[in-house]
């Protein structure tokens, strides 16, 4: 079996949460999904992230949850393939309730932009142009 | 393009941090690592952390940085493919400076158990039955 990983993010209102990122275009698994927590899909069968209710949540870690509008201990960082990839999921994201903290960073080998989704987690979009390693 | 993860973690001592998971056999790129970050290999072409230290983690965020070992933002979760790999992970997290925040879970289709690094991050490993 290939590598894969599983962000585990607390979320207040997991309905919410599924409805902010299906808006972004992601999909989820039904089969690991419930009340309590959403499987999300990022990449079929390597990167999925599961938006997991607080309350469940809690009961996983043994330490308080972060409230992420308030601090951060990740950034989540995705590759895009096109600049207009990485612009366009940060303005359906603040179309759907997230921010975005800085703008648009074009250095012109690489472009990124991050968002703040409903709960403060900061994901990143990065687009790097392919004929910048050539 | 397949999408790529690059997992961002803050850590206070980048040299301990890197040296704690070599020790665990991850290996770095380092045409992406400076003084400032380490880019670990985790599954090549595809998943990656990045090992950040406090002041340039600062940059990516507008908000105070989390103390992992106060609080939990996120668990990362890694597939194993046996439950060596989850027990060997695990004893050479122990070994080089993390702890085991949890006793094994067993559900015989499922094997599970965590540690946290250095900072207190949480990696959960997981391994389970093919044919569940």
């Amino acid at each position: 079996m290939s590598k894969q990983v599983i962000f585990n993010l607390a979320v207040k209102d997991v309905e919410k949460s599924k409805a902010f990122f299906s808006s972004l275009g992601f999909t989820f698994n039904p089969q690991f999904s419930n009340e309590r927590a959403a499987m999300m899909v990022i990449e079929e069968g390597s990167i999925q992230a599961m938006l997991t209710s607080e309350d469940f949540f809690r009961t996983l870690t043994g330490k308080p949850v972060v409230q992420a509008r308030e601090a951060n201990e990740i950034v989540i960082c995705l590759t895009c393939d096109s600049r207009e990839e990485v612009a366009s999921l940060v303005e359906k994201a603040v179309a759907a309730g997230g921010r975005t903290p800085h703008p648009l960073e074009d250095e012109g080998f690489m472009v990124s932009q991050g968002f703040e989704d409903l709960d403060g987690h900061l994901w990143n979009l990065v687009w790097m142009n392919p004929q910048a390693s050539q | 393009m397949n999408k790529q993860i690059f997992v961002n973690l803050p850590v206070k001592d980048l040299e301990k941090s890197r040296a704690f998971f070599t020790a665990l056999g991850y290996s770095f790129n380092p045409q992406f690592s400076n003084d400032s970050g380490a880019c670990m290999v985790i599954l090549e072409g595809s998943i990656y952390a990045m090992l950040l230290t406090e002041p340039f983690f600062k940059t990516f965020i507008d908000k105070p940085i989390v103390q992992a070992k106060e609080a939990t933002e996120v668990l990362v979760c890694l597939s194993c493919e046996s439950r060596e790999e989850v027990d060997g992970l695990v004893a050479r997290a122990i070994a080089a400076g993390g702890r085991a925040p949890r006793a094994v879970q067993d559900h015989g289709f499922m094997y599970a158990h965590a540690f946290e690094d250095l900072d207190g991050h949480i990696w959960e490993l997981v391994w389970m039955a093919p044919q569940a």
